[in-house]
Protein backbone atom coordinates (compact mmCIF):
# COMPACT_ATOMS: atom_id res chain seq x y z
CA UNK A 1 0.00 0.00 0.00
CA UNK A 2 1.53 3.20 -1.13
CA UNK A 3 2.09 5.92 1.69
CA UNK A 4 0.58 9.44 0.43
CA UNK A 5 2.90 12.11 1.72
CA UNK A 6 1.65 15.71 1.75
CA UNK A 7 3.41 18.50 1.68
CA UNK A 8 1.63 20.39 4.05
CA UNK A 9 2.98 21.25 7.97
CA UNK A 10 1.06 19.85 10.46
CA UNK A 11 0.27 22.23 13.51
CA UNK A 12 1.71 19.60 15.97
CA UNK A 13 4.14 17.15 15.64
CA UNK A 14 2.81 15.46 18.83
CA UNK A 15 0.09 13.25 18.81
CA UNK A 16 -2.41 13.73 22.14
CA UNK A 17 -0.73 10.21 24.12
CA UNK A 18 2.59 12.31 23.55
CA UNK A 19 4.03 10.15 21.39
CA UNK A 20 5.61 11.57 17.70
CA UNK A 21 3.06 11.68 14.88
CA UNK A 22 4.36 8.16 13.38
CA UNK A 23 4.41 6.81 16.95
CA UNK A 24 7.63 6.97 18.14
CA UNK A 25 8.98 8.47 21.54
CA UNK A 26 11.30 11.16 21.76
CA UNK A 27 14.22 8.82 21.76
CA UNK A 28 13.03 5.94 19.30
CA UNK A 29 15.08 5.75 16.00
CA UNK A 30 12.71 4.92 13.13
CA UNK A 31 13.31 1.52 11.88
CA UNK A 32 16.90 0.47 9.72
CA UNK A 33 17.42 -1.93 7.29
CA UNK A 34 20.82 -2.46 6.07
CA UNK A 35 21.95 -4.79 3.56
CA UNK A 36 25.76 -5.27 2.01
CA UNK A 37 26.88 -7.16 -1.45
CA UNK A 38 23.22 -5.90 -3.42
CA UNK A 39 24.95 -4.40 -6.51
CA UNK A 40 26.98 -6.94 -7.95
CA UNK A 41 28.90 -5.09 -10.36
CA UNK A 42 30.23 -2.82 -7.58
CA UNK A 43 33.69 -3.46 -5.79
CA UNK A 44 31.74 -2.55 -2.48
CA UNK A 45 27.96 -1.52 -1.92
CA UNK A 46 24.96 -1.32 0.14
CA UNK A 47 21.31 -0.45 0.51
CA UNK A 48 19.45 0.83 3.46
CA UNK A 49 15.63 1.60 4.19
CA UNK A 50 15.65 3.74 7.18
CA UNK A 51 12.22 4.68 7.52
CA UNK A 52 11.01 6.13 4.07
CA UNK A 53 14.49 6.36 3.06
CA UNK A 54 15.91 4.56 0.29
CA UNK A 55 19.64 4.47 -0.48
CA UNK A 56 21.83 2.66 -2.61
CA UNK A 57 25.60 3.05 -1.78
CA UNK A 58 28.61 1.68 -4.48
CA UNK A 59 32.68 2.31 -4.13
CA UNK A 60 34.24 1.69 -6.59
CA UNK A 61 38.36 1.73 -6.56
CA UNK A 62 41.42 2.04 -5.62
CA UNK A 63 41.34 2.72 -9.59
CA UNK A 64 42.84 5.14 -12.08
CA UNK A 65 41.70 8.83 -11.42
CA UNK A 66 39.89 10.86 -14.26
CA UNK A 67 40.34 13.79 -15.05
CA UNK A 68 43.87 12.80 -13.86
CA UNK A 69 44.67 16.37 -12.67
CA UNK A 70 42.79 15.19 -9.64
CA UNK A 71 45.56 12.34 -8.60
CA UNK A 72 47.68 12.80 -5.67
CA UNK A 73 51.10 11.49 -5.96
CA UNK A 74 51.64 11.04 -1.97
CA UNK A 75 47.97 9.63 -1.49
CA UNK A 76 44.79 8.42 -2.78
CA UNK A 77 41.34 10.76 -3.04
CA UNK A 78 38.29 10.03 -2.18
CA UNK A 79 35.33 11.27 -4.02
CA UNK A 80 31.75 10.98 -2.81
CA UNK A 81 28.65 11.66 -5.40
CA UNK A 82 26.08 11.97 -3.55
CA UNK A 83 22.33 12.37 -6.03
CA UNK A 84 18.46 12.01 -5.05
CA UNK A 85 15.87 10.38 -7.56
CA UNK A 86 13.49 12.45 -9.19
CA UNK A 87 10.93 10.67 -8.14
CA UNK A 88 12.48 10.32 -4.37
CA UNK A 89 10.81 14.02 -3.04
CA UNK A 90 7.27 15.23 -2.97
CA UNK A 91 7.83 17.55 -6.13
CA UNK A 92 9.83 16.35 -9.33
CA UNK A 93 13.58 17.14 -8.60
CA UNK A 94 15.13 18.70 -11.67
CA UNK A 95 17.53 15.70 -13.09
CA UNK A 96 20.79 17.62 -12.70
CA UNK A 97 22.84 17.99 -9.98
CA UNK A 98 21.73 20.92 -7.48
CA UNK A 99 23.62 22.96 -5.05
CA UNK A 100 22.39 21.39 -2.17
CA UNK A 101 23.62 17.81 -3.55
CA UNK A 102 27.06 18.99 -4.49
CA UNK A 103 27.28 20.43 -0.85
CA UNK A 104 26.25 17.03 1.05
CA UNK A 105 28.71 15.18 -1.33
CA UNK A 106 31.28 17.16 0.16
CA UNK A 107 30.50 16.99 3.46
CA UNK A 108 30.11 12.83 3.28
CA UNK A 109 33.41 12.80 1.41
CA UNK A 110 35.00 15.06 4.94
CA UNK A 111 33.44 12.79 7.32
CA UNK A 112 34.45 9.64 5.63
CA UNK A 113 38.08 10.80 4.66
CA UNK A 114 39.39 10.11 8.53
CA UNK A 115 38.42 6.40 8.37
CA UNK A 116 40.59 5.47 5.74
CA UNK A 117 44.07 4.73 5.19
CA UNK A 118 44.30 7.06 1.68
CA UNK A 119 48.28 7.46 2.03
CA UNK A 120 48.37 3.49 0.95
CA UNK A 121 47.02 4.42 -2.46
CA UNK A 122 49.02 7.13 -3.87
CA UNK A 123 47.49 8.22 -7.30
CA UNK A 124 44.42 6.48 -7.05
CA UNK A 125 40.63 7.61 -6.33
CA UNK A 126 37.82 5.71 -4.32
CA UNK A 127 34.42 6.90 -5.73
CA UNK A 128 31.19 6.12 -3.49
CA UNK A 129 28.50 6.94 -5.27
CA UNK A 130 25.27 7.47 -3.32
CA UNK A 131 22.02 7.41 -4.84
CA UNK A 132 18.68 8.27 -2.93
CA UNK A 133 15.67 6.13 -4.19
CA UNK A 134 12.90 7.33 -1.53
CA UNK A 135 13.74 10.29 0.41
CA UNK A 136 11.96 11.57 4.05
CA UNK A 137 14.36 13.31 6.10
CA UNK A 138 18.07 12.49 7.38
CA UNK A 139 18.88 11.64 4.19
CA UNK A 140 22.71 13.09 4.85
CA UNK A 141 23.02 10.73 8.21
CA UNK A 142 21.24 7.62 6.08
CA UNK A 143 24.28 8.53 3.32
CA UNK A 144 27.10 8.81 5.33
CA UNK A 145 25.80 5.40 7.21
CA UNK A 146 25.13 3.26 4.22
CA UNK A 147 28.30 4.79 2.06
CA UNK A 148 31.12 3.65 5.41
CA UNK A 149 28.98 0.49 5.14
CA UNK A 150 29.66 0.02 1.30
CA UNK A 151 33.42 0.90 2.27
CA UNK A 152 33.83 -1.82 4.65
CA UNK A 153 32.19 -4.15 1.64
CA UNK A 154 34.17 -3.49 -0.60
CA UNK A 155 37.04 -4.61 1.61
CA UNK A 156 39.09 -1.23 2.12
CA UNK A 157 41.36 -1.04 4.83
CA UNK A 158 39.26 1.11 7.51
CA UNK A 159 40.31 2.31 11.03
CA UNK A 160 36.54 1.92 11.33
CA UNK A 161 33.43 2.45 10.59
CA UNK A 162 31.23 6.16 10.82
CA UNK A 163 27.40 6.25 12.47
CA UNK A 164 25.43 9.29 11.70
CA UNK A 165 22.18 10.20 12.94
CA UNK A 166 19.99 13.96 13.43
CA UNK A 167 18.91 15.17 16.56
CA UNK A 168 16.46 18.19 16.95
CA UNK A 169 14.21 19.85 18.53
CA UNK A 170 9.92 20.33 17.85
CA UNK A 171 7.25 21.79 19.38
CA UNK A 172 9.73 22.83 22.11
CA UNK A 173 10.89 19.01 22.91
CA UNK A 174 14.30 17.09 21.97
CA UNK A 175 14.23 14.56 20.02
CA UNK A 176 16.03 11.67 18.21
CA UNK A 177 16.05 10.86 14.09
CA UNK A 178 13.69 13.66 12.53
CA UNK A 179 11.24 12.44 9.80
CA UNK A 180 10.75 14.51 7.04
CA UNK A 181 7.85 16.42 8.52
CA UNK A 182 9.30 16.94 11.67
CA UNK A 183 12.29 18.44 9.78
CA UNK A 184 10.83 20.89 7.71
CA UNK A 185 8.21 21.81 11.06
CA UNK A 186 10.45 21.61 13.66
CA UNK A 187 12.37 24.36 15.48
CA UNK A 188 16.14 22.93 15.30
CA UNK A 189 17.85 19.97 13.28
CA UNK A 190 21.65 18.96 14.38
CA UNK A 191 22.87 16.51 12.02
CA UNK A 192 26.05 14.22 13.18
CA UNK A 193 28.24 11.49 12.45
CA UNK A 194 30.87 9.85 14.60
CA UNK A 195 34.61 8.26 13.80
CA UNK A 196 34.08 4.73 16.33
CA UNK A 197 38.16 4.49 16.24
CA UNK A 198 38.27 7.42 18.23
CA UNK A 199 34.90 8.43 19.17
CA UNK A 200 35.16 11.92 17.69
CA UNK A 201 32.67 13.70 15.84
CA UNK A 202 32.98 13.90 11.98
CA UNK A 203 29.70 15.43 10.51
CA UNK A 204 28.69 18.15 12.11
CA UNK A 205 25.59 20.66 10.93
CA UNK A 206 23.58 22.72 12.84
CA UNK A 207 20.23 25.20 12.07
CA UNK A 208 17.84 26.68 14.35
CA UNK A 209 18.40 27.80 17.66
CA UNK A 210 19.17 26.77 21.15
CA UNK A 211 20.92 27.64 24.43
CA UNK A 212 24.57 25.85 26.02
CA UNK A 213 22.27 23.24 28.05
CA UNK A 214 19.95 22.49 24.95
CA UNK A 215 23.32 21.87 22.45
CA UNK A 216 24.96 19.36 25.49
CA UNK A 217 22.20 17.53 26.15
CA UNK A 218 21.42 16.80 22.07
CA UNK A 219 25.36 15.74 21.52
CA UNK A 220 24.66 13.22 24.32
CA UNK A 221 21.29 11.74 22.42
CA UNK A 222 23.00 11.68 19.48
CA UNK A 223 25.93 9.16 21.14
CA UNK A 224 23.34 7.31 22.57
CA UNK A 225 21.31 6.59 19.34
CA UNK A 226 24.49 6.36 17.16
CA UNK A 227 25.69 3.35 19.56
CA UNK A 228 22.49 1.77 18.36
CA UNK A 229 22.84 2.48 14.45
CA UNK A 230 26.94 1.22 14.72
CA UNK A 231 25.75 -2.46 16.29
CA UNK A 232 23.29 -1.87 13.07
CA UNK A 233 25.98 -1.55 10.61
CA UNK A 234 28.34 -4.51 12.35
CA UNK A 235 25.09 -6.90 12.45
CA UNK A 236 25.26 -6.21 8.39
CA UNK A 237 28.56 -6.59 7.76
CA UNK A 238 28.36 -9.54 9.95
CA UNK A 239 25.37 -11.43 8.07
CA UNK A 240 26.69 -11.49 4.81
CA UNK A 241 29.79 -13.83 5.86
CA UNK A 242 27.33 -15.90 8.05
CA UNK A 243 24.82 -16.41 5.28
CA UNK A 244 28.15 -16.75 3.28
CA UNK A 245 29.29 -19.69 5.51
CA UNK A 246 25.84 -21.16 5.76
CA UNK A 247 25.65 -21.61 1.90
CA UNK A 248 28.89 -23.45 1.77
CA UNK A 249 28.08 -25.91 4.62
CA UNK A 250 24.78 -26.22 2.35
CA UNK A 251 27.15 -27.26 -0.97
CA UNK A 252 29.63 -29.51 1.18
CA UNK A 253 27.07 -31.26 2.88
CA UNK A 254 24.92 -32.33 -0.89
CA UNK A 255 28.74 -32.79 -2.14
CA UNK B 1 31.73 -8.17 -7.08
CA UNK B 2 31.95 -9.14 -10.84
CA UNK B 3 34.84 -8.58 -13.25
CA UNK B 4 33.44 -6.34 -15.69
CA UNK B 5 35.92 -4.92 -18.33
CA UNK B 6 35.28 -2.76 -21.76
CA UNK B 7 37.03 -5.38 -24.00
CA UNK B 8 36.01 -9.11 -23.89
CA UNK B 9 38.95 -11.50 -24.28
CA UNK B 10 39.23 -13.54 -27.67
CA UNK B 11 39.11 -16.67 -25.28
CA UNK B 12 36.10 -15.62 -24.01
CA UNK B 13 34.68 -14.46 -27.54
CA UNK B 14 35.45 -17.42 -29.16
CA UNK B 15 33.53 -19.44 -26.01
CA UNK B 16 30.41 -17.66 -26.39
CA UNK B 17 30.96 -18.15 -30.32
CA UNK B 18 31.19 -21.94 -30.14
CA UNK B 19 28.53 -22.21 -27.79
CA UNK B 20 26.01 -20.05 -29.83
CA UNK B 21 27.34 -22.18 -33.39
CA UNK B 22 25.76 -25.37 -30.83
CA UNK B 23 22.42 -22.78 -30.13
CA UNK B 24 23.40 -22.53 -26.31
CA UNK B 25 24.40 -20.13 -24.54
CA UNK B 26 27.20 -19.53 -21.80
CA UNK B 27 24.59 -18.97 -18.42
CA UNK B 28 22.98 -22.46 -19.87
CA UNK B 29 19.75 -20.50 -22.19
CA UNK B 30 18.84 -21.26 -25.49
CA UNK B 31 18.97 -18.69 -28.24
CA UNK B 32 14.99 -17.70 -27.81
CA UNK B 33 15.34 -17.62 -23.77
CA UNK B 34 14.64 -14.59 -21.60
CA UNK B 35 16.82 -14.33 -18.10
CA UNK B 36 14.10 -14.56 -14.96
CA UNK B 37 12.21 -11.36 -14.82
CA UNK B 38 11.74 -10.50 -10.94
CA UNK B 39 8.80 -7.22 -10.67
CA UNK B 40 8.05 -5.05 -7.75
CA UNK B 41 5.78 -2.97 -8.20
CA UNK B 42 4.82 0.57 -6.12
CA UNK B 43 7.82 0.53 -3.84
CA UNK B 44 8.66 3.84 -3.62
CA UNK B 45 6.47 6.06 -1.38
CA UNK B 46 7.25 9.55 -2.50
CA UNK B 47 6.06 8.22 -6.50
CA UNK B 48 2.90 8.19 -7.60
CA UNK B 49 4.10 4.93 -9.30
CA UNK B 50 7.29 2.85 -8.72
CA UNK B 51 8.67 -0.73 -10.28
CA UNK B 52 11.79 -2.62 -9.01
CA UNK B 53 12.72 -4.92 -12.30
CA UNK B 54 15.60 -7.46 -12.23
CA UNK B 55 16.40 -9.06 -15.71
CA UNK B 56 18.87 -11.69 -14.90
CA UNK B 57 21.70 -9.57 -12.56
CA UNK B 58 19.98 -6.20 -14.95
CA UNK B 59 18.18 -4.10 -12.27
CA UNK B 60 16.52 -0.93 -13.40
CA UNK B 61 14.00 1.06 -10.52
CA UNK B 62 11.36 3.48 -12.02
CA UNK B 63 9.51 5.90 -10.66
CA UNK B 64 6.58 8.38 -11.29
CA UNK B 65 6.41 12.13 -10.98
CA UNK B 66 3.55 14.65 -12.61
CA UNK B 67 3.27 18.02 -13.23
CA UNK B 68 0.02 20.53 -13.96
CA UNK B 69 0.93 22.13 -17.04
CA UNK B 70 -0.71 23.40 -20.14
CA UNK B 71 -1.00 20.75 -23.10
CA UNK B 72 0.90 21.63 -26.45
CA UNK B 73 -1.39 23.63 -28.84
CA UNK B 74 -1.90 20.94 -31.30
CA UNK B 75 -3.11 18.49 -28.50
CA UNK B 76 -5.12 20.51 -26.54
CA UNK B 77 -7.34 17.73 -24.96
CA UNK B 78 -4.21 15.26 -23.99
CA UNK B 79 -1.57 15.21 -21.34
CA UNK B 80 1.82 14.29 -21.64
CA UNK B 81 3.88 11.07 -20.80
CA UNK B 82 7.70 11.43 -20.97
CA UNK B 83 10.30 8.74 -20.37
CA UNK B 84 13.83 9.61 -19.45
CA UNK B 85 16.83 7.16 -18.32
CA UNK B 86 19.56 7.70 -16.45
CA UNK B 87 22.57 5.13 -16.25
CA UNK B 88 23.89 5.29 -12.81
CA UNK B 89 27.52 4.98 -12.29
CA UNK B 90 26.58 2.76 -9.76
CA UNK B 91 24.80 0.20 -11.87
CA UNK B 92 28.70 -0.65 -13.92
CA UNK B 93 32.40 0.60 -13.86
CA UNK B 94 31.58 1.17 -17.17
CA UNK B 95 29.08 3.97 -16.64
CA UNK B 96 30.30 7.82 -15.80
CA UNK B 97 28.88 10.54 -14.34
CA UNK B 98 27.87 13.54 -16.41
CA UNK B 99 24.68 14.48 -18.60
CA UNK B 100 22.95 11.74 -20.41
CA UNK B 101 25.07 10.04 -23.19
CA UNK B 102 24.30 8.21 -26.07
CA UNK B 103 23.51 4.96 -24.36
CA UNK B 104 20.78 6.31 -21.88
CA UNK B 105 18.96 8.33 -24.46
CA UNK B 106 18.97 5.52 -26.42
CA UNK B 107 17.16 3.73 -23.70
CA UNK B 108 14.49 6.36 -22.80
CA UNK B 109 13.49 6.55 -26.70
CA UNK B 110 13.07 2.89 -27.66
CA UNK B 111 11.31 2.41 -24.51
CA UNK B 112 9.22 5.59 -25.22
CA UNK B 113 8.49 5.24 -28.76
CA UNK B 114 7.11 1.58 -27.79
CA UNK B 115 4.76 2.25 -25.44
CA UNK B 116 3.54 6.03 -27.10
CA UNK B 117 3.03 4.21 -30.23
CA UNK B 118 0.79 1.39 -29.22
CA UNK B 119 -1.99 2.84 -27.56
CA UNK B 120 -1.05 2.64 -24.25
CA UNK B 121 -1.09 5.47 -22.02
CA UNK B 122 -4.65 6.92 -22.48
CA UNK B 123 -3.45 10.28 -23.13
CA UNK B 124 -6.91 11.71 -22.83
CA UNK B 125 -7.96 10.75 -19.62
CA UNK B 126 -4.81 13.28 -18.21
CA UNK B 127 -6.68 16.16 -19.62
CA UNK B 128 -8.12 18.00 -16.57
CA UNK B 129 -9.49 20.95 -18.36
CA UNK B 130 -8.67 21.35 -22.00
CA UNK B 131 -6.26 24.24 -23.47
CA UNK B 132 -5.94 24.76 -19.89
CA UNK B 133 -4.40 22.25 -17.54
CA UNK B 134 -3.20 18.53 -18.00
CA UNK B 135 -0.94 15.83 -16.74
CA UNK B 136 2.42 15.79 -17.52
CA UNK B 137 4.23 12.40 -16.44
CA UNK B 138 7.67 12.09 -15.85
CA UNK B 139 8.61 8.22 -16.02
CA UNK B 140 12.28 7.86 -14.92
CA UNK B 141 13.89 4.82 -15.01
CA UNK B 142 17.16 4.84 -13.17
CA UNK B 143 19.35 1.56 -13.57
CA UNK B 144 20.79 0.12 -10.66
CA UNK B 145 22.81 -2.88 -11.68
CA UNK B 146 24.00 -3.26 -15.46
CA UNK B 147 24.47 -7.14 -16.64
CA UNK B 148 22.80 -6.54 -20.24
CA UNK B 149 19.71 -6.03 -22.33
CA UNK B 150 18.49 -2.67 -20.74
CA UNK B 151 16.02 -1.82 -23.22
CA UNK B 152 14.09 -5.03 -22.40
CA UNK B 153 14.20 -4.60 -18.51
CA UNK B 154 13.37 -0.92 -19.19
CA UNK B 155 10.16 -1.32 -20.86
CA UNK B 156 8.59 -3.83 -18.42
CA UNK B 157 10.01 -1.23 -15.49
CA UNK B 158 8.24 1.43 -17.79
CA UNK B 159 5.43 -0.16 -17.76
CA UNK B 160 4.25 -1.44 -14.56
CA UNK B 161 5.67 1.82 -13.15
CA UNK B 162 2.63 3.26 -15.44
CA UNK B 163 0.11 0.70 -14.12
CA UNK B 164 0.45 1.27 -10.37
CA UNK B 165 0.23 5.14 -11.12
CA UNK B 166 -1.93 6.68 -8.76
CA UNK B 167 -2.28 10.21 -9.51
CA UNK B 168 -4.42 12.71 -7.64
CA UNK B 169 -7.96 13.24 -9.51
CA UNK B 170 -8.11 17.20 -10.26
CA UNK B 171 -10.48 19.33 -11.64
CA UNK B 172 -10.93 23.06 -12.35
CA UNK B 173 -13.31 24.45 -10.16
CA UNK B 174 -14.39 28.27 -9.47
CA UNK B 175 -10.87 29.14 -7.60
CA UNK B 176 -8.72 27.14 -10.04
CA UNK B 177 -7.31 23.62 -9.42
CA UNK B 178 -9.11 21.55 -6.81
CA UNK B 179 -8.16 17.84 -5.77
CA UNK B 180 -11.26 15.50 -5.63
CA UNK B 181 -9.43 12.91 -3.17
CA UNK B 182 -10.03 10.47 -5.40
CA UNK B 183 -6.56 8.80 -7.72
CA UNK B 184 -6.13 7.80 -11.28
CA UNK B 185 -5.12 4.75 -11.68
CA UNK B 186 -3.43 2.40 -13.80
CA UNK B 187 -6.95 0.81 -14.85
CA UNK B 188 -7.70 4.26 -16.18
CA UNK B 189 -4.69 5.00 -17.73
CA UNK B 190 -3.24 2.21 -19.31
CA UNK B 191 -4.42 0.07 -22.42
CA UNK B 192 -2.42 -2.02 -24.45
CA UNK B 193 0.46 -3.28 -22.43
CA UNK B 194 3.52 -3.43 -25.37
CA UNK B 195 6.66 -5.26 -24.74
CA UNK B 196 9.84 -4.86 -26.04
CA UNK B 197 11.98 -7.61 -26.95
CA UNK B 198 15.71 -7.51 -28.33
CA UNK B 199 18.03 -9.35 -30.35
CA UNK B 200 21.82 -9.55 -30.06
CA UNK B 201 24.04 -10.43 -33.48
CA UNK B 202 27.21 -12.17 -33.36
CA UNK B 203 28.17 -13.38 -36.66
CA UNK B 204 24.99 -14.57 -38.35
CA UNK B 205 23.67 -15.89 -35.58
CA UNK B 206 20.55 -14.14 -33.65
CA UNK B 207 19.52 -14.58 -29.96
CA UNK B 208 17.23 -13.04 -27.61
CA UNK B 209 18.37 -11.13 -24.64
CA UNK B 210 21.93 -10.28 -24.94
CA UNK B 211 23.76 -10.92 -21.38
CA UNK B 212 26.91 -8.49 -20.80
CA UNK B 213 29.34 -10.43 -22.33
CA UNK B 214 27.08 -10.68 -25.57
CA UNK B 215 26.01 -7.38 -25.73
CA UNK B 216 29.86 -6.08 -25.09
CA UNK B 217 31.03 -8.35 -28.25
CA UNK B 218 27.56 -8.07 -30.53
CA UNK B 219 28.24 -6.52 -33.93
CA UNK B 220 24.72 -4.94 -33.43
CA UNK B 221 21.12 -5.37 -31.96
CA UNK B 222 17.86 -5.17 -32.88
CA UNK B 223 15.03 -4.14 -30.63
CA UNK B 224 11.31 -4.90 -31.72
CA UNK B 225 8.28 -3.52 -29.60
CA UNK B 226 5.13 -5.45 -29.70
CA UNK B 227 1.68 -5.60 -28.64
CA UNK B 228 -0.64 -8.34 -28.50
CA UNK B 229 -0.98 -8.88 -32.59
CA UNK B 230 0.97 -5.41 -33.71
CA UNK B 231 4.46 -4.63 -34.25
CA UNK B 232 4.64 -0.74 -32.74
CA UNK B 233 8.35 0.18 -32.92
CA UNK B 234 11.65 -1.22 -33.99
CA UNK B 235 15.51 0.23 -33.16
CA UNK B 236 18.05 -1.50 -35.03
CA UNK B 237 21.30 -0.76 -33.55
CA UNK B 238 25.43 -1.51 -33.72
CA UNK B 239 27.16 -1.85 -36.96
CA UNK B 240 25.62 -4.95 -37.79
CA UNK B 241 23.39 -5.46 -40.72
CA UNK B 242 20.38 -7.87 -40.53
CA UNK B 243 19.05 -9.79 -43.82
CA UNK B 244 15.42 -9.27 -44.74
CA UNK B 245 14.46 -12.51 -44.20
CA UNK B 246 15.84 -12.05 -40.48
CA UNK B 247 13.58 -8.85 -39.74
CA UNK B 248 10.81 -10.65 -41.29
CA UNK B 249 12.04 -14.04 -39.26
CA UNK B 250 12.13 -11.71 -35.93
CA UNK B 251 9.03 -9.85 -36.22
CA UNK B 252 7.02 -12.96 -36.51
CA UNK B 253 9.13 -14.30 -33.63
CA UNK B 254 8.49 -10.98 -31.52
CA UNK B 255 4.98 -11.51 -31.49
CA UNK B 256 5.14 -15.12 -30.63
CA UNK B 257 7.29 -14.47 -27.37
CA UNK B 258 5.74 -11.41 -26.42
CA UNK B 259 2.59 -13.38 -26.21
CA UNK B 260 3.88 -15.65 -24.07
CA UNK B 261 5.71 -13.51 -21.92
CA UNK B 262 2.72 -11.09 -21.21
CA UNK B 263 0.91 -14.09 -20.35
CA UNK B 264 4.34 -15.35 -17.91
CA UNK B 265 4.50 -11.57 -16.43
CA UNK B 266 0.69 -11.39 -15.94
CA UNK B 267 1.49 -7.63 -15.49
CA UNK B 268 -1.77 -5.98 -14.45
CA UNK B 269 -1.91 -7.89 -11.01
CA UNK B 270 0.36 -4.67 -10.38
CA UNK B 271 -2.07 -2.47 -10.89
CA UNK B 272 -2.75 0.10 -7.80
CA UNK B 273 -5.81 -0.73 -5.39
CA UNK B 274 -6.17 2.82 -4.81
CA UNK B 275 -9.51 4.50 -6.22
Amino acid sequence: MPLIIKDEYPEKLFRKDGKRLDGRDLTDLRDIKLDVGVIKNADGSAYLEWGNNKIFAAVYGPREVHPHHLAKPDRGILRVFYRMATFSVFDRKRPAPGRREKEISMIVADCLEPILFLELYPGTSFEVFIEVIDADGGTRCASTTVAALALADAGIPMKSLVSAVAVGKIDGKRVVDLSGIEDKAGEADLPCAITWYNEEISLLQFDGDMDLEEMNDFLDMAKEALVKIHKLQLEALRSKYVSLTETNNKDEGEN
Amino acid sequence: MMDVKRIISKVEKSYIKSNLKKEERIDGRNLWEYREFKIKSDTIASAEGSADVFLGDTRIITGLKYEIGEPFPDLPDEGVCTIMAELLPVASPLFERGPPDEQSIELARVVDRGIRHADCVQTQKLCIKENEAVYILFVDMYVINYDGNLIDAGGVSALTTLLSAHLPEGKIGDDGLEWTGKYLTGDDLVNELPLVLTYGKIDDIVFLDPSLPEELMCDGKISISVTEDKITSIQKSGAATFSIDEIKDLCKRSLEIGQKLRKELDLPQYKSSLK
